[in-house]
């Protein structure tokens, strides 16, 4: 082959491939008869008909021409009459990039769908591990991957941060259930359960883990968190790297065995669940574990079960609809256990058509989210899922993945939908009825004006959002100054001094990224907290990717009351801590 | 029977089937020189390894799991006629020479000629969509163009060769057994040979699939700690 014409990376490219293939792998390569069939499973086909670079065929052939040229044999001295073909230079590889990291979420429904048994999902994922293996992927998985290996967790959440939120949320639950048993242990040995979160629980979510809490509490669980290897998710599912896939689940196994735990309790993320339970030994290559690992649907199911928790479905009372996470459902057989919890915590359940198995990805999966290069193509192959939703009618979508309430939240802002999204933990726990005898301490009033002394900045050029802000907030105690021009907010924070700003992405005046790296880079301003919050969450890249310390916190809109409330304690509690 | 058809029905035939055989041979020798991945996780969702491999390999049966298929009633029943119209051409190329008595029963020949003529209308349906359909032209090699219309024409010159009867001429028997011989030997080259691989993928995703609970699809749940 002519090497001297390739560049280096496409070069080491076709060096690796042969070291990536297993027998599955070449089953499914050589095993395509073109026959169509996969065609219109695929939720990009769907919202692109006439565009046959979006058929999941044409895309496994973009990998398959180079497994004919390279390894098979007619390939090898035919390559016209089979389509086989090579990369050559670093513009071909970023091709190959846009297909398999920007046109297919790994969501595994073509792979159900083919006659053939082709899993193209998997060489898919081989096929991103190759790129990443040479540099090429798009930037928002180089830094979630490096987040994942320098920092442990994907969202670079430091320790202290994470214990602090631990702290925090854990006064709140003791002081409501007036009962120092209600904080969340942190490192205990011996425990029944340790349980494992998603990071953006911490970042964006912290209610789930509180709400996870009560039911641990509820249930009189024996239950701690680790303080480190904490994160369940792994970015090598969607990176294809599996040392990194192996790393990351090793650290959480080893957590657990080290506190000598016996039970991994995973909470409720779909592709946390699939990297950690079904493939993260394989990506290790370790044997048995030596405890057992269940999903937290499966642990709030069996408490309801076995009688360690009482829940009224009345307390949940919206219709609601179930979207199968991919990776919950499609590639790891949990689809009939969350409909069971479902079913037991809210009191009218619709499903949505096709489902299980079956369901449509809810397009951010594949680490889809992290590529906001590819954000209007996903919200675009997002319409099957906006319309299985409207069908249904209902007011509220459950599903058990973080990843597909970003996604969902996305597309029902895009499709304006009138709905929410909601997990499993959020249900349970809203419908639990107190039956600990600590509980019967009455709730301790939250303090009335909880932002008292503190000074907020809003800036947002839509007076309904600036008003309904400035009014929640003033409620607990803030003082409340509003813009509406990106060229106030330097002005205005010099000479406010805001403990906090929240800061819309797409206002008049200068770029909001701008702005948000100059208050960063002036060390006057620089230890101002920021929340982001957005409509758009697709110029997150605005402000994430520039070279300065991450805002402090991150909402989309629409956003509740409670939430806003929640997250502005959140970080400016937090703030007085580390100070 | 002239000299050339005896050659053709019992010699080329002969050799052309065991080179087919080398190198099917050799090719399954190939893919199993690959390492298959392991799955060293206790089973999810009440799954197992060999009961999804199993229920994967019955799909092909069973129209209604899958979605594809169960949305392409029209689609799967051309598949089934193309295969079993295939199956007796293949099965015609072993009766003329060597059980010539039984296309003397006409109904038999009738039912030859009825399935491999059906075989044939689904090769020219298959054969426009192809060419047709912006997806599939793209999808499409040479090899899947050759293969189709190689099969197709030799569906049709099964079709006239099913009634046996050099002595009205042996023009039809000739086209079919020269193209039966040059078949089985490009086949192990081409996208036909799918059918050596099929039970492999098959049965790998149902391997895969069932240890994680997918396959067989289950209803109705059942609290196990191992899930
Ligand atoms: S992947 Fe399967 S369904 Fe899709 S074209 Fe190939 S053989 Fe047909
Ligand atoms: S895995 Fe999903 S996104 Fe990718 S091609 Fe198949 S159906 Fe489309």
């Amino acid at each position: 082959m002519d090497t001297l014409t390739r560049s280096h990376k496409a070069q080491k490219l076709i060096e690796r491939l042969p070291k990536k293939l297993n027998r599955q792998f070449v089953a499914s390569l050589v095993g395509c008869v073109h026959c169509g069939m996969c065609t219109n499973s695929c939720h990009y086909v769907l919202a692109n008909p006439d565009d046959p670079t979006y058929a999941p065929a044409y895309k496994a052939d973009q990998i398959r021409k180079l497994f004919k040229r390279h390894v098979d044999w007619t390939g090898r001295y035919l390559p016209w009459w089979v389509k086989a073909g090579t990369v050559k230079s670093d513009e071909d590889l970023e091709q190959l990039k846009d297909t398999v990291f920007g046109k297919c979420t790994n969501c595994r429904r073509c792979s159900l769908n083919c006659p053939m048994g082709v899993d193209y999902a998997s060489f898919n994922r081989m096929a991103r591990g190759l790129l990443v293996s040479v540099g090429v992927m798009p930037e928002g998985v180089a830094a979630v991957s490096k987040d994942q290996w320098e920092i442990g967790n994907q969202m670079g959440v430091l320790k202290e941060d994470y214990l602090d939120t631990l702290e925090w949320l854990s006064d709140e639950l003791a002081e409501e259930f007036g009962d120092e048993a209600a904080r969340i242990p942190v490192d205990v040995k011996d425990a029944e359960v340790v349980y494992a979160i998603n990071p953006r629980e911490i970042k964006y979510d912290p209610r789930s883990i509180s709400d996870a809490a009560r039911i641990f509490y509820q249930a009189g669980e024996n239950w701690t968190m680790p303080s480190e290897g904490w994160d369940m998710t792994n970015f090598g599912l969607f990176s294809g790297d599996d040392e990194l896939g192996g790393t990351v689940a090793k650290r959480l196994y080893s957590k657990v065995k080290e506190l000598r735990g016996k039970k991994l309790v995973i909470s409720e993320c779909g592709h946390g669940y699939r990297s950690t339970r079904c493939e993260g030994q394989n990506w290790a290559a370790l044997g048995e574990v030596g405890f057992e690992m269940e999903s937290a649907v499966v642990t709030m199911l069996r408490y309801i079960d076995q009688g360690r928790i009482k829940v009224d479905k009345n307390a949940n009372k919206k219709p609601m609809t179930f979207h199968d996470s991919c990776n919950f459902a499609r590639s790891c057989g949990m689809t009939e256990e969350p409909r069971e919890l479902l079913s037991a915590v809210c009191t009218e359940f619709r499903e949505m058509y096709p489902n299980r198995a079956e369901n449509y990805c809810c397009t951010g999966g594949g680490g889809a989210m992290s590529m906001s290069e590819y954000t209007p193509r996903r919200l675009k192959s997002a319409k099957i899922k906006a319309d299985q939703i409207r069908t249904t009618g209902a007011k509220m979508v459950v599903t058990t993945c973080h990843n597909c309430v970003d996604a969902l939240n996305d597309l029902i802002k895009h499709y304006k939908l009138d709905c929410e999204v909601t997990q499993l933990v959020n249900l349970v726990a809203n419908a639990l009825v107190p039956t600990r005898a600590a509980v019967s301490v009455t709730k301790v009033e939250k303090p009335a004006l909880p932002l008292e002394g503190y000074t907020i900045l809003v800036a947002d050029d839509e007076p309904d959002i600036t008003a309904f802000f400035s009014t929640a907030l003033s409620d607990q105690g803030a003082q409340v100054h509003c813009i509406s021009s990106a060229d106030q907010v330097l002005e205005t924070v010099r000479r406010e001094k805001p403990d906090l700003v929240t800061l819309d992405l797409s206002m008049p005046g200068r770029s909001v990224g701008e702005v948000f790296e100059a208050l960063r880079r002036d060390p006057e301003l620089a230890k101002t907290r920021v929340c982001v919050i957005t409509g758009k969450p697709e110029l997150r890249s605005l402000i994430y990717e520039r070279p300065v310390p991450p805002p402090d916190g991150f909402l989309d809109k629409p956003v509740s009351e409670e939430k806003l409330i929640f997250n502005v304690r959140k970080i400016l509690e937090i703030s007085e801590k580390q100070q | 029977m002239s000299v050339v058809l005896h050659f053709a029905q019992h010699t080329l035939q002969e050799v052309a089937l065991f080179v087919m055989a080398v190198v099917y041979l050799l090719r399954l020798r190939w893919l199993l020189s690959f390492k298959p991945g392991r799955d060293r996780q206790r089973p999810t969702g009440g799954g197992e390894g060999r009961s999804g491999g199993l229920y994967s390999l019955g799909t092909i049966a069973m129209p209604w799991v899958m979605e594809s298929t169960r949305t392409n009633p029209f689609f799967y029943a051309q598949f089934v006629v193309f295969h079993l119209a295939a199956t007796a051409a293949i099965l015609l190329s072993f009766v003329i020479p060597y059980a010539p008595g039984l296309l003397e029963v006409r109904p038999v020949t009738g039912l030859f000629q009825l399935f491999i003529g059906m075989g044939f209308l689904v090769g020219c349906l298959r054969l426009v969509r192809r060419v047709t359909q912006r997806t599939m032209r793209a999808l499409s090699s040479p090899d899947d163009y050759f293969s189709l219309i190689l099969l197709t024409v030799w569906l049709a010159s099964a079709f006239l060769a099913a009634p046996n009867d050099p002595a009205g001429g042996e023009g039809a028997l000739l086209a079919f057994f020269f193209l039966t011989a040059f078949f089985l030997l490009y086949v192990p080259f081409s996208k036909i040979s799918h059918y050596l691989y099929y039970p492999f993928t098959r049965y790998y995703l149902g391997r895969t699939l069932g240890h994680r609970g997918v396959f067989p699809p289950r209803r109705g749940p059942s609290v196990s700690s191992s899930i």
